[in-house]
């Protein structure tokens, strides 16, 4: 499986894994969206073994983590955010997510200066907290109550990126020697981070997020 | 000339008044703008503008009609208002028809050459229309009535580079880039990015030494680092600076140890060749023990390694993945198998798992893992096992079921164990019983939507679209217009509309099949609408080198398998309306196939069509009743409601075979090179009569697989139809054909031998014998016996699989052949498919 940034042309494929695997779907020009402003954030696991049918068969994702920056956010504090992340069944268990999620973090880092990513789970999905939890590194912050379509209520987690951005300060420095750094994200590194109490926003998500709000609307007038 | 309408001017109360009315248009109060317009209207009732406005806010509340005829009227008032052309091409957006409206908005900017507005509007639908020319010119004029702002100067480099002209591309930029005074922050993202596009402008002229200077001196410290290694890894490689290059990957491996792109670098850098086997070894081990975690640097070298070294290393990487207990270590591992020699080795290593457990591991510190190992070892060792006997290269289904009901044994609960076995019970060709073992898989985790999506298609696959969408809807938004099908739909779920369909056309009703592959086109229709707000959005984020892969991947949206497959499909079906017309009427065609019904069947299937008919009616007009908020789209805009929900306006076509080729058209521009599509194409041709254009088709598919079976076929069919014209072709066209014909079926070979001569070279293939025996059929009539016999015998052919088979009844059927011939060829499918529920059920009748 190759872990690589996504691109439009990905953008098909990827839906189509979000809708076989989880229960909040999005438009394609929502992922346009994502793609489109945060270039460097969402990531995609590809099946490069399988053959071509035809010469048009696009990449086989199984996996993809959708991400992007919080447009206008509290206190002028840069973070990222998931969207979505989801790993077809057949390709559990290959350490997909996390791959995925580091690139992004990475580049949240790197690219946009973001002090930590956010995200939100179903409180009864309980594998997916594992995940972000156990194995990605997020702490829970708070509950937000009927952040879903269905009222289900949601956990908010955070990760804070201190440790990456200290990391891609040790690397820039060795760069010039072209020194090559250990493995990103030792899980101890991370802790909560719980300065900044944020005051509850209205969140619009899945289907609610509609693509026209997000692109400003048409200026056009007579 | 006619003479012009004078201007119109309003007195001062209306003028205030028309401002309000823009106003609240803006402010979607289309309500209080009605008002006010009709306020103005009332003192000045032929007031253009006035009655232009009102045409747009009526639009905006969904009656398109009227909003056209009123843009009409008020353009009849004020030929040489501005603000009436603007609104007509407003008008022509909002309902798609991008060309008009780029007319119209010509002619209001004639009017009013310095509005800003009229000229962005008309830059976007250029763009949009992919008028390069007329796009450079207008971002020209843009960026001349505003010369500081970055955008306009990006958006005018866009507009060159995309027309070809990179040289000017370049240089836009560059004069923009000279105005900066000092350097921007790093935060400035809109620099640092145009900056990257820059870079990629170089690139593309072919100036790679010039683009890596470039590069060097302008993006030390662009903030997408990962861009800029890579370009730079890529500039140095193909500069032949290898070293350098080497280096390069090597900073690029250490950041993504997944990406195999960065792998085929640095070997290339490296000056490696596959064959160099202990070279290419030591690379990848060394990566290997860098990355405890790494997937990649273990699995590629599987690909070039052969004999026992691949042997050693297939060990290797098998026993680390299943002591971890890794479901999906088959799926990692399968494409290996299309070398046979590999295929043979890995099943040998995994038999001696099987039978001995797990070699002991070398270095004794995963002590502690032994435990869990040996626990986790056995069953993903008998689950490989299975998938391995699953897999069409390897397929033996009783060993795999064997396999599959132990480890059933052990974890009556596993959903894994249950989907392998759906997909056993689906290759026995029995598609209920797979329906069945997946709905026991999807019950043991009802909460997964991953098992939920599988379960659906089963459902699908054994023709129950109502359990399938019972299914569905317990993860959609079940109060959308349309339930939970309307919300697959608004939420764009390409494979369920696209296999309800397939569900549908086995099922003969080909009104509902022909209405989801329709959809399946609109939502490519949508797909490639959806680019537009980008044209503006894009140039205000600065993520440029995003938007124009964007771009680039809209020109060929419909080359996707997504399009292709059900384009194929729906013109598949007009196809058979146009063999078939009887097919399409009456409303028993959502129903049964009609030609077996007595009258008393028929009336009661009529019935029952009637009732069904009048449910949904009710059921429609009390959601109407209901009040609830009118639907909307993703741009919030007014949805149309759908007055043929069940394909039957779809069906009546009087036309099917130009219906087929809206199909078509997209199939050959954009998937020349699927043949499937060729194929098809052939088939709507040849029956429109269009000789050249189906020959065409014949060439086209025969460069791509010169001894396809329905290319032969079809070669065959073609000279049929050129031997019993009523008429002559011209002249002209029959030189063409003669000219290009001869290649594909030498006249010199007489039309049996040649057939024979195929049949002979590709006697060992079911689908090659297939198409001989129906060319044979073509040619002689008379020989219709044999080729029954023939077809029969296709079936004792080892490579003949299930699908074979199953094409090959429907051929048989389409011989009309005597029943001793039907039931023989069923019995003898059955003694080989015992499962396959094609060849039980048909049986019995």
């Amino acid at each position: 499986m190759d872990i690589r940034v996504l691109t439009s042309a990905d953008i098909p494929h990827v839906q189509s894994t979000n809708i076989t695997n989880l229960p909040e779907n999005y438009f394609l020009k929502y992922y346009l969206y994502h793609a489109l402003s945060w270039p460097q954030l969402s990531w995609v696991a590809v099946d490069v073994s399988r053959p071509k049918k035809t010469p048009y068969d696009p990449p086989k994702i199984v996996g993809y983590v959708l991400a992007k920056m919080e447009e206008e956010p509290v206190n002028g504090i840069q973070h990222g955010h998931i969207t979505s992340l989801s790993v077809m069944r057949t390709h559990r268990r290959l350490g997909l997510a996390d791959k995925l999620m580091r690139q992004s973090q990475r580049a949240m880092v790197e690219v946009y200066g973001a002090q930590y990513v956010s995200l939100h789970v179903r409180m009864s999905n309980i594998a997916a907290l594992r995940l972000y939890r156990d194995t990605l590194g997020f702490a829970v912050e708070k509950v937000e109550a009927k952040y879903y379509a269905d009222g289900e209520d949601a956990y908010s987690m955070k990760m804070d990126l201190k440790f990456l951005r200290e990391h891609i300060e040790a690397e820039e420095e060795y760069a010039d020697e072209g020194q090559e750094v250990g493995d990103v994200g030792k899980n101890e590194e991370k802790k909560k981070d719980g300065e900044e109490g944020k005051k509850k926003r209205k969140v619009k998500l899945g289907r609610g997020l509609g693509v026209g709000e997000l692109v400003e609307r048409n200026e056009s007038k007579a | 000339m006619a003479p012009q309408p004078a201007p119109q001017p309003l007195a001062s109360k209306e003028r205030s008044l028309f401002t309000q009315v823009v106003k609240n248009y803006e402010n979607k109060q289309y309500k209080k703008g009605l008002k006010a317009a009709d306020q103005i209207l009332r003192k000045n009732p032929d007031h253009g503008d006035t009655i232009a406005m009102k045409a747009l806010i009526i639009n905006s509340q969904g009656n398109t009609d009227e909003a056209f005829a009123l843009a009409k009227i008020a353009l009849k008032n004020s030929m040489k208002s501005h603000v009436c052309w603007h609104v007509y091409g407003l008008l022509y957006r909002s309902a798609k028809n991008f060309e008009e409206a780029i007319k119209a908005y010509k002619f209001a900017l004639k009017l009013e050459p310095e509005s800003q507005q009229i000229q962005k509007d008309l830059a976007l639908l250029q763009m949009q229309m992919r008028d390069y020319q007329g796009y450079v010119q207008s971002r020209r004029a843009i960026l001349q009535q505003r010369t500081s702002w970055r955008q306009n100067w990006t958006a005018l480099a866009i507009a060159q580079h995309l027309a070809g002209d990179l040289v000017n591309a370049e240089r836009t930029l560059t004069t923009f880039e000279d105005t900066l005074k000092g350097v921007p922050p790093k935060t400035d993202i809109e620099h640092a990015e145009a900056v990257l596009y820059k870079n990629a402008i170089i690139a593309e002229m072919g100036d790679i030494g010039r683009a890596l200077e470039h590069l060097d001196a302008a993006a030390k410290n662009n903030p997408d680092r990962t861009s800029v290694m890579e370009l730079r890894a890529k500039y140095l490689l193909t500069l032949g600076r290898n070293e350098e290059a080497a280096k390069a990957y090597q900073a690029l491996l250490a950041r993504n140890p997944e990406y195999r792109a960065y792998f085929e670098g640095l070997e290339a850098a490296l000056g490696l060749d596959r064959s160099d086997i202990k070279a290419m070894k030591d690379l990848y081990t060394d990566y290997a023990s860098q990355n405890p975690r790494g997937d990649a640097a273990r699995r590629i070298p599987l690909d070039f390694l052969e004999g026992d070294d691949f042997r050693e290393a297939a060990d290797h990487y098998l026993q680390h993945m299943l002591r971890k207990g890794i479901p999906s270590t088959f799926a990692n591992i399968k494409a290996l198998y299309a070398n046979t020699a590999k295929k043979d080795t890995i099943l040998g290593l995994v038999d001696s798992y099987a039978s001995d457990g797990p070699t002991p591991m070398v270095n004794g510190s995963a002590e502690k893992q032994a435990n869990g190992d040996a626990e986790l070892f056995g069953p993903s060792v008998r689950y490989f096992l299975a998938q391995h006997y699953n897999y069409y290269l390897s397929r033996d289904l009783k060993r795999a079921m064997k396999y599959v009901d132990e480890l059933l044994d052990l974890a009556p609960k596993s959903v894994d164990y249950h989907m392998t076995k759906a997909r056993i019970w689906k290759h026995y060709g029995n598609a209920q019983k797979a329906a069945e073992t997946m709905e026991k898989a999807r019950t043991l985790d009802d909460r997964d939507r991953y098992i939920n999506t599988k379960s659906a298609k089963y459902h699908l696959r054994n023709n129950d679209n109502g359990a399938a969408i019972k299914n569905m809807s317990l993860f959609t938004r079940n109060e959308a217009p349309g339930g939970p099908l309307g919300d697959l739909h608004d939420m764009q779920c390409i494979w369920y509309i696209t296999e309800d369909g397939e569900s549908y056309v086995r099922q003969g009703k080909l009104g509902l099949a022909l209405k989801r592959f329709a959809s399946i086109s609109s939502i490519f229709d949508i797909w490639q609408e959806d680019q537009f707000d980008f044209h503006s959005f894009s140039l205000r984020k600065g993520q440029i080198r995003a938007y124009v892969d964007m771009i680039r991947w809209e020109d060929h949206l419909r080359d996707h398998p997504f399009f292709s497959r059900a384009a194929i499909a729906a013109a598949q079906v007009y196809v058979k309306l146009y063999d078939r017309p009887d097919l399409a009427h009456g409303s028993l065609s959502n129903g049964v196939n009609g030609a077996k019904m007595d009258s008393a069947e028929r009336k009661k299937a009529e019935k029952k069509a009637r009732k069904e008919r009048e449910k949904q009616e009710k059921a429609e007009a009390e959601r109407k009743d209901a009040k609830k908020p009118a639907a909307v789209d993703q741009n919030g805009e007014p949805k149309k409601e759908d007055k043929d929900p069940n394909g039957e306006l779809l069906l009546q076509t009087p036309e099917p075979l130009l219906e087929a080729m809206k199909y078509v058209n997209h199939l050959l521009e954009n998937s020349p090179k699927n043949i499937h599509a060729q194929q098809l194409a052939f088939e709507v041709f040849i029956r429109r009569r269009k000789f050249l254009l189906a020959l065409r088709t014949l060439i086209a598919s025969h460069t791509i697989s010169p001894s396809d079976p329905t290319l032969h076929e079809q070669i065959f069919r073609f000279q049929h139809s050129l031997s019993r014209l009523s008429e002559p072709l011209p002249p002209k066209t029959m030189e063409v054909i003669n000219a290009e014909f001869n290649d594909l079926l030498p006249a010199s070979t007489g039309l049996d031998k040649h057939n024979d001569d195929f049949l002979q070279k590709h006697h060992d293939s079911a689908p090659h014998v297939q198409a001989c025996l129906k060319v044979r059929q073509m040619l002689d009539p008379s020989s219709s016996e044999k080729a029954q016999q023939d077809l029969i015998r296709t079936l004792a052919l080892e490579s003949c699989s299930l699908e074979d088979a199953v094409r090959g009844l429907e051929i048989l059927e389409e011989w009309k052949p005597e029943p001793k011939y039907k039931n023989d060829y069923i019995a003898a499918a059955h003694e080989r498919w015992p499962e396959a529920s094609a060849f039980v059920s048909k049986k019995q009748d």
